[in-house]
């Protein structure tokens, strides 16, 4: 008995050990008063520190939507920026433009977890991609009419599989983006797509004017979340990793909806927000209920209690693009 | 005696017979005397060789806190070049250093982009050799050098190919300009000099035949709220004036000219200022233009603008096609009178629909829907306004023949201001609501009948004139000008316009059959398929170029002048 509590203790603290941690980023822009050509306040690339205060990193940038990391190296960063695509290798705190003058406006980056050095950028005029870290690029957007992509991830389980997010619907390719094929069932002018961390072939799509919808088939084809109607702007979706059935979207005028049956119905969770123009929200991997939303020129919220309960967490009249977590990378 | 010299120069009068040397050192004089210790006074200083001390205290201090993206890049860039020694070690310091410190934005227009890598271009070559991690970038001098290279390339070769996309633009006409001045002076690559002249020739020549005493007229891509009504008030002036002592510049010129001056100052040909001045014979111009890039709901990311002119020495009718062929600042048709002095003064009458969309803004910008409208107008503050003059509108469809106008609107209804709006000055020496349903007027020496084809009423404009509203989805302009010297008297112009035959329906759709002054049967009903296959970039008597050339021919009486880029652009 004795030993084998010893042998639980030893695996109990091995598990704490190993378990990982995870940096906050967030891509976004003090707004309030900002035009192009003026003075920009802080903007761009910010971190969360341990004094829970966000850390202004490297330029300040008006245009900043979206950024992954590097699989290989979590210190890697790729930004998706108004510049280009940008990569960081010191966790953000120096760039390096990658792309281009035929590379402008980038909406998302995603990075290849099956491919080292391979990486994708959406694009106003379609999708380029990189497999060589971002030294070359190439369109890679057969099949893509009316090109204007706003998201773009690849299937962390099935190799060679990525969904974009674009004006015409959900498109989507089997052969690394070689071609691509328009999903089933999606509308138009898709904001966001993200695919489930507990159940890989499960996925949601926001749009501007169509509501929720859901894959079950690894995005081959959608169907309609009826839980939320269509109209209003959904910006962002977010699953809870620690909760297998919670998960959160938010957009302009329904404010943060939150739901704990994987999609049946959603709760409004805005009392204590000071408006429900929210652009991103986004759980924490490492604290249970950790939940950030950022309200339309107010300020980044916190929730330690998924929604129920809100507090203002700075960046003061910014526009939050989106809230991303890197694992800290291991020594 | 410089100093005498000066003080006469800022004393005497913008005179229009003063010569193009005396001009540009007129701009960079004034602008080296201002008191506001800008970049473009320490250009102004280093041209001119004063002040070397003031002008590196001055930039040091502007340095501590850069901003302004490419509208800071480029007069960084001025100094860069202008110092040749005068400044101290420590402020050539800081200006190389903040090249790495402050990254600039590219921006999301074509003048945005021209500004932002001529500067790359012109500060890798005067920093070769140097690594990534002294510039903003994160790319070496090379790689810096050689995208701004590829992208100057593409841009010429665009623009003398299928047309400027911002074309015609009235204040931002500076901004083309004083990049190529920069290059036409700054560049080591003879060649790239040579491409640069080539494409001021053009661009001026662009601007020569489109302008009336120095006023920029015609269909903008881009104009304001200011000179969309009073022609003279803007920055296209300031070139009118500096490159062919037409009309008047700016109070104090704007910083456009100077930056132009202090580069290469470049003087077009004599066959080009010709053009730009004689407006002894009118004449009808056409051009083909690009709108700018289409980011969503269409298939099509440059589509063709056609655009109209008719030029005489009274008055000037210019227009495109109608549609939103750019957002929010396009202006599409005119007639605009030429006045002995257009400062302070409203010469022009037009109609438009005041559109405003998330629709036309998603389709130019990338931005999502809920806050675009709310951001433009942060900087473009009539955008939202029903009583605006500017912007065009997918609902307008304009036809000129000569000095003849139909634009035609069918506005669906629930659009968000279902009225046309048309604009009237207040210092016309006629003005008659005719009977017939015809509001006659002059303005200078042009008579003019308007003939709007649904009811309205008059509100007044702030700062002088009246606008015609008309408050109906199918609605309809007609517009005929001609000069005061063409008849006896006003009356002679009534009578004749009277005696036109004149046919309109405005239901189902808008329809016109009209014979214009000059003869000509025209025939426009909206929505009607129209043939623009020979149209050509540019054609007239005076410039001539062909889709796809890289090449303008220029003449004037006996002189010839060849723009050719065919070599110089792979």
């Amino acid at each position: 008995m004795f030993w084998l509590n010893c042998l639980r203790i030893f695996a109990l603290a091995t598990l704490t050990l190993s378990a990982q941690t995870h940096r906050v980023f967030l891509c976004g822009a003090t707004s309030k008063g900002y035009v192009v050509g003026a003075k920009l306040p802080p903007s761009g690339l910010f971190t969360l520190t341990a004094r829970e205060t966000w850390d202004h990193l490297s330029y300040n940038h008006p245009f900043l939507s979206s950024l992954d990391y590097d699989r290989r190296d979590p210190r890697i960063l790729y930004l998706a920026a108004g510049n280009g695509c940008i990569r960081s290798s010191d966790s953000g705190r120096t760039w390096r433009i990658l792309t281009s003058w035929n590379v402008t406006e980038l909406q998302d980056v995603a990075v290849d977890p099956h491919h080292p050095g391979t990486l994708f950028i959406a694009l106003p005029d379609g999708i380029a991609a990189s497999t060589d870290d971002g030294r070359t690029w190439r369109h890679t957007d057969t099949g893509i009419s009316r090109k204007f992509t706003k998201t773009i991830r690849v299937d962390r389980a099935i190799e060679g599989r990525l969904l974009a997010g674009t004006e015409l619907g959900i498109f989507l390719t089997t052969d690394n983006a070689a071609h691509w094929s328009r999903a089933a069932g999606a509308p138009e002018m898709i904001t966001a797509i993200e695919q489930s961390p507990h159940q890989p072939a499960e996925w949601l799509a926001a749009t501007q004017s169509s509501g929720l919808y859901r894959s079950g088939d690894n995005g081959s084809s959608w169907q309609p979340v009826s839980a939320i109607p269509a109209g209003p702007t959904l910006y962002k979706i977010a699953y809870d990793p620690r909760q297998p059935r919670r998960l959160a979207v938010c957009g302009w005028g329904p404010g943060v909806l939150i739901s704990d049956d994987n999609g049946r119905t959603f709760t409004p969770r805005n009392t204590g927000l000071p408006s429900t123009q929210v652009w991103s929200v986004a759980f924490h991997p490492d604290h249970p209920g950790r939940l950030y939303a950022s309200v339309h020129e107010e300020a980044v919220f916190v929730s330690e209690d998924a929604g129920l309960h809100w507090s203002r967490h700075g960046m003061e009249g910014s526009i939050i693009q989106g809230f991303f977590f890197v694992p800290e990378a291991r020594r | 005696m410089n100093l005498l010299f000066t003080a006469l120069l800022l004393l005497a009068p913008a005179s229009a017979q003063t010569a193009f040397p005396e001009r540009i050192r007129k701009v960079i004089e004034t602008n080296a005397a201002l008191p506001n210790g800008s970049y473009q006074t320490i250009a102004a200083k280093l041209y001119l060789h004063r002040d070397p001390q003031w002008c590196s205290r001055r930039l040091e201090e502007l340095l501590e806190s850069p901003s302004g993206d490419m509208f800071w890049m480029f007069p960084v860039t001025a100094v860069a070049y202008l110092d040749r020694g005068q400044l101290t070690p420590s402020a050539r310091n800081a200006l190389r250093q903040s090249w790495k410190t402050y990254m600039p934005f590219r921006g999301d227009t074509e003048n945005h982009w021209l500004m932002y890598y001529v500067s790359l271009y012109l500060m890798s070559q005067l920093y070769p050799d140097q690594p990534g991690d002294t510039w903003y970038t994160g790319k070496s001098s090379s790689e810096n050098f050689r995208e701004a290279e590829e992208y100057l390339l593409h841009w010429m070769k665009l623009t003398t190919t299928i047309g400027q996309g911002e074309y015609d633009c009235t204040h931002y006409i500076g901004v083309y300009l004083l990049p190529l001045s920069y290059l036409a002076a700054w560049s080591e690559d003879p060649k790239m000099r040579l491409r640069a002249q080539r494409m001021l020739d053009w661009i001026i020549a662009d601007y020569a035949i489109e302008n009336l005493d120095g006023i920029y007229i015609g269909a903008h891509a881009r104009t304001d709220d200011i000179q969309v009504l009073e022609k003279w008030n803007g920055v296209s002036s300031d070139f009118g004036w500096l490159l062919f002592g037409l009309g008047y510049p700016l109070p104090g010129f704007s910083y456009y000219a100077l930056f132009y001056s202090v580069a290469s100052a470049y003087q077009p040909p004599e066959v080009i200022r010709q053009i730009a001045t004689d407006r002894s014979r009118p004449y009808l111009h056409r051009e083909l233009k690009r709108t700018r890039n289409r980011w969503r709901f269409t298939d099509v990311r440059n589509a063709p603008v056609y655009k109209t002119t008719y030029m005489h020495h009274d008055y000037a009718v210019g227009s495109d096609q109608g549609g939103i062929l750019q957002p929010i600042q396009q202006h599409s048709w005119d007639v605009t009178w030429a006045l002995d002095d257009p400062r302070g003064k409203r010469n022009t009458i037009f109609s438009m629909h005041p559109y405003s969309s998330t629709y036309e803004l998603q389709m130019y910008f990338t931005a999502m829907p809920d806050f675009v409208t709310e951001a433009v107008v942060r900087s473009k503050k009539t955008y939202d306004s029903p009583d605006k003059f500017l912007g065009g509108s997918p609902y307008e469809q304009i036809l000129q023949d000569q000095d003849t106008v139909i634009a035609l609107y069918d506005i669906p209804p629930g659009t968000r201001f279902p009225h046309i709006n048309g604009f009237f000055p207040d210092n016309l020496t006629h003005f008659e609501e005719h009977p017939s349903g015809w509001i006659f007027a002059q303005g200078g020496n042009a008579f003019i009948a308007y003939r709007p084809l649904a009811p309205y009423e008059w509100k007044p404009v702030p700062g002088g004139g009246r606008r015609l509203l008309s408050p109906h989805l199918h609605n309809g302009t007609i517009l005929q000008a001609a000069s005061a010297s063409e008849f006896p008297d006003f009356e002679a112009f009534r009578r004749a316009i009277l005696a036109l035959p004149l046919h309109f329906q405005l239901d189902p759709v808008p329809g016109v059959r009209f014979r214009s002054l000059r003869g000509h049967d025209l025939r426009f009903t909206y929505g009607q398929p129209r043939d623009f296959s020979q149209w050509k970039l540019f054609d007239s008597p005076y410039l001539q170029s062909a889709p796809g050339g890289r090449l303008l021919t220029v003449t004037h009486g006996n002189d010839h002048y060849t723009i050719d880029l065919r070599e110089l652009l792979p």
